[in-house]
């Protein structure tokens, strides 16, 4: 087929070799300067795969893309070895003007390159089919948890339902680590189903290795059961959707708790909030908020109780926009405080918590949450002088202000 | 080359810049295209260097929220509305009728008002910056995001984008029509259809999808003017309407658009392969079906970007998503073997066009693994695919396009570019890519999702990110040097001659550059390669 004298394949041999030597004296180099070579390989292999899931249905997802990754690095290789291989073979050699063979095509090659393709990519799409029958499932028995994640701009909510989809309970505060979060029983299948009021969203938690659009005037819904084993872990999800100005910051974590914990857990939070203030249900296609008053977080030492004693003075606040509309009030110390907090935020949830210093210093008081458009009065009680930060427990990245007290 | 002197004496006010702007000449819009083209390209890079400078550490440095969304939206607007597409669409202004021998496009003045709209469409983007912000829900801008809410902060910005795109999008409706009456209209004698050089073929299947994809999206950007401005409800389910009908109506137009912004790159590559190979294209016809199929298959996979809706039939959309990448293989098999038992000449355009096969390859294949729908439950929307779109899209059609370029820059300009400075520009291009890229295939499996201004330290990310950062600027740098090249070459370029690579068609048969009208006389066509059957004789072909 090739025309060339025969020492050039050799000499593509040498070359390639070349190529070969100079990566390990390369490496060789960088590992005599401290630098750790072969764990930076490592790390990048292990960045090739998903994170090892902590569902059922994503330790299914995984294993297909095991399948998927190794037949793709198995086309890549071979594919571009060719490549390579050609363009080092068959460099035109100075002075060399003899006209190469006029190949035009070969049918029995075209034949096998179209079919060959053709079988792979129907394996994979078998496979692949296999597995979403596995994955998005929708049966749901008596033993299910039923949960609705609510989504608006931009935080999320999540309901807990009852067999009957009944709402037993309302998590209004997205993240774990600010006293909320989505707690899921592990080893038991939870249907989540999704609601928006607002624009689209996505659920994802990286470790489910699953997302899914959460769409206004549409329910969506998925099963998916966390590892028995996992009961106790706490994993990050966020809003996979562009959905505004906030989009980043629409984070949200679910904690697996042991199927007894998590029934303890519910029990405890359905009691504590009173059926009358249950919101009802966003119905996908309205606007408007959930409504209603919020039960309470939970977390907070005070709500909006009344405090008696001496009258403070009145400090004025509002949120628009996912902003305090003031970043500093000044108050005067051992007296307790009125704060008219104005939510301006139509359908969002706000609130004013205060803690000492930083915003993630000691919480000394959490304001009852609720949705806009309404306000509301907090009595904080007293405070000594000193600087500190007011921040709404549901934007607390976003949403920040000093308070200073002398 | 006999020299006319049949010049008719033109007014002195009708030369320079103002011959320029009042032309009809394909050639003269071609390079206008072009380099409206580059300057939108440049544009919208410096907006991606805004974008990974925010993005390379935690924390909002430079940017706020509002403008990082701008900022990516109207990247991507800028990139693939007014650089890529009409990039390709001005290269085949050039090319096409001197590959086909014909005198002109069928319809000049058509012709210019296609050229004249993207301009004024560029403008209209950015007038965006200056009256308030410009639009910031995606250049996909889902519904209801773009329509009016409080939050979702897209004033007046997201009604110029609207109408910016309805002008881009009747500009190319008006381009593919006088594309396809000039291929099948105005042909030499002896050029069939089945003597079309490869570059012809995929710019008359991107026509064919123009033409049938394009008013589609124009429709859905009508609804949308609609119901932001005149109280409609075409997408707001607040107000009865269906937010997936958008998208569907929106990738019924946008996928095919992504074979709109490849194949003619393809076109490019499957004319240099050969020529720096001195052998024909491996499996001509084949590629001209494979071609096709492609173009007839990318009208039945839009719904693969909204496999995580929950409103797909999945797996109609999976499987012909996975089959589409059979003609795609089949072309990337002709062109190795178009190379293979070749003499290659390692010039700059051969250097970008296997930069385009390496690179397209692996925009290839990690789209198969969005193709399988429980593998994109996880990648969807995830840096994972940022990653694919731009190993198609930059390792793809940029590298196609300055395969291209460097490859009839000769053509259009009567000289040579510098060799050093353009495989200089090659090695820090296709290193600063992959540094750039690469990494986002592992961002998007740790979980980092698209279009976030900001991110935790804590979350993982911060390394890969400084990495891609790092590429971009890479990118940056061989942009530079390429401006370099362009303009050391304009100033002092070797002269190129009519045929400086012992090329295979048409163009290669007439001065550099063309004279008006393009040809004295027409060397015979026989076959897909006339002017290398003139220079070696018909029978070296066999």
């Amino acid at each position: 087929m090739s025309s060339s004298p025969r020492s050039s394949a050799s000499r593509t041999a040498i070359f390639a070799l070349g190529v070969g030597a100079a990566i390990i004296v390369v490496s060789l180099v960088l590992l005599a300067f401290g630098v750790n070579v072969l764990k930076i390989g490592d790390t990048f292999v292990t960045g090739l795969f998903p994170p090892i899931a902590v569902t059922t249905e994503g330790a299914e997802i995984r294993d297909l893309y095991t399948v998927i990754f190794l037949i793709a690095v198995a086309i890549f290789l071979v594919v571009e070895g060719l490549i390579v291989w050609t363009v080092i073979r068959y460099r035109r050699k100075p002075g060399d003007d003899t006209l190469p063979p006029q190949i035009h095509g070969n049918n029995i090659a075209e034949f096998v390159w179209t079919v060959v393709p053709t079988l792979i990519v129907i394996f994979m799409f078998i496979v692949s089919w296999q597995t979403l029958n596995a994955v998005d499932t929708n049966a749901s028995d008596a033993q299910t948890t039923k949960i609705r994640a609510v989504a608006g701009q931009f935080q999320w909510q999540f309901d807990y339902l009852d067999q009957n989809d009944k709402l037993l309970y309302t998590e209004l505060l997205p993240m774990v680590s600010q006293g909320g979060g989505m707690m899921v029983p592990a080893g038991r299948t939870v249907q989540l189903s999704l609601v928006s009021h607002d624009v689209i969203h996505a659920f994802y938690v990286p470790q489910f290795l699953f997302k899914r659009d959460v769409v206004p005037g549409r329910t969506n819904q998925f099963d998916f059961t966390v590892d028995a084993a996992d009961a106790g872990q706490t994993f990050r999800g966020q809003c996979a959707e562009l959905c505004g100005t906030g989009h980043s910051i629409m984070l949200f974590e679910v904690k697996a708790l042991a199927p007894q914990e998590f029934d303890t857990w519910l029990a405890g939070k359905a009691a504590s909030s009173p059926p009358a203030s249950q919101a009802p249900a966003p119905s996908g296609g309205s606007p408007a908020p959930s409504g209603g008053s919020p039960a309470p977080s939970g977390a907070a030492p005070s709500g909006a109780a009344p405090s008696g004693g001496a009258a403070g003075p009145t400090l004025n606040l509002a949120a628009s926009n996912i902003q305090y509309t003031v970043k500093t009030l000044t108050a005067p110390a051992g007296a307790p405080l009125k704060i008219d907090f104005d939510n301006q935020d139509a359908g969002v949830p706000h609130n004013v918590t205060i803690h000492k210093g930083s915003p993630t210093g000691e919480q000394v008081f959490a304001g009852d949450i609720f949705p806009g458009v309404a306000k509301k009065t907090y009595n904080v009680p007293a405070l000594t002088a000193g600087t500190y930060s007011y921040v709404c427990a549901v934007h607390p990245t976003t949403m920040i202000g000093t308070l200073t007290v002398q | 080359m006999a020299t006319t002197t049949l010049t008719p004496t033109i007014p002195a006010y009708r030369t320079g810049l103002y011959a320029w702007l009042t032309t009809t000449d394909h050639k003269k819009i071609g390079i206008m295209y072009v380099i409206n083209s580059f300057v939108f390209f440049f544009i919208g890079g410096l907006l991606a260097l805004g974008v990974r400078s925010e993005l390379a550490q935690p924390g909002l440095q430079y940017l706020t929220d509002l403008q990082y969304n701008e900022f990516f939206s109207m990247h991507a607007t800028f990139m693939i509305f007014l650089f890529v597409i009409p990039m390709l669409a001005g290269f085949g202004n050039y090319i096409v009728p001197l590959q086909i021998g014909a005198p002109d496009m069928a319809f000049p003045r058509i012709n210019a008002l296609s050229l004249w709209m993207l301009p004024l469409a560029g403008i209209l983007l950015l007038l965006g910056f200056v009256t308030g912000g410009t639009a910031a829900a995606g250049w996909t801008s889902y519904a209801p995001l773009s329509e009016d809410r409080p939050l979702a902060a897209t004033g007046y910005g997201q009604d110029l984008w609207i109408v910016a795109l309805v002008l881009i999008g009747t500009s190319s409706i008006l381009g593919s029509i006088n594309f396809l009456v000039t291929m099948f209209k105005m042909r030499a004698p002896g050029m069939t259809l089945f003597r079309m050089p490869i570059m012809v073929w995929t710019v008359l299947v991107t026509s064919v999808l123009v033409l049938m994809a394009t008013p589609v999206i124009t429709s859905a950007l009508i609804m949308l003017f609609i119901d932001r401005n005149y109280g409609g409800s075409f997408f707001d389910p607040s107000r009865g309407g269906d937010a997936i009908l958008y998208q569907n109506i929106f990738w019924f137009y946008s996928h095919p658009a992504v074979y709109v912004m490849i194949l003619p790159a393809m076109g490019m590559v499957s004319e240099i392969l050969p020529v720096f190979s001195r052998k024909p294209l491996f499996g001509y016809k084949a590629f001209i079906f494979a071609t096709a199929a492609i173009g007839a298959l990318g009208f039945s996979v839009w719904a693969h970007h909204m496999f995580t809706t929950g409103a797909v039939y999945l797996p109609f959309f999976s499987i012909m998503t996975f089959l589409i990448a059979v003609p795609t293989g089949v072309k990337m098999f002709n062109w190795v073997f178009t190379m293979w038992g070749g003499q290659l000449m390692l010039k700059t355009p051969l250097l970008f066009a296997i930069g385009f096969l390496t690179m397209f390859l692996i925009g290839g294949i990690n789209g198969a693994f969005s193709a399988s729908v429980p593998v994109d439950f996880a990648l969807h929307d995830t840096y994972w695919v940022v990653a694919h779109l731009h190993y198609v899209l930059f390792g793809g059609s940029v590298f196609g396009v300055m395969a291209g370029f460097y490859y009839w820059f000769p053509k259009m300009t009567g000289k040579m570019m510098n060799e050093t400075l353009g495989k200089a520009q090659f090695v820090v291009m296709f290193i600063g890519f992959n540094l750039t890229f690469f990494p986002m295939h592992e961002l998007g499996l740790a979980g980092m999702p698209r279009r976030i201004a900001d991110y935790s330290s804590t979350a993982g990310w911060n390394d890969l990110n400084l990495l891609a950062t790092f590429g971009g600027f890479t990118i940056a740098t061989s942009m530079v040097l390429f401006l370099w090249n362009v303009f050391v070459s304009l100033r002092s370029g070797e002269p190129a001659g009519e045929d400086p690579w012992e090329g295979n068609t048409l163009e290669w048969a007439t001065t550099s550059p063309p004279p008006a009208y393009n040809f004295d006389h027409l060397p015979e066509i026989r076959s897909e390669r006339p002017v290398f059957d003139a220079r070696h004789g018909r029978t070296a072909t066999h």
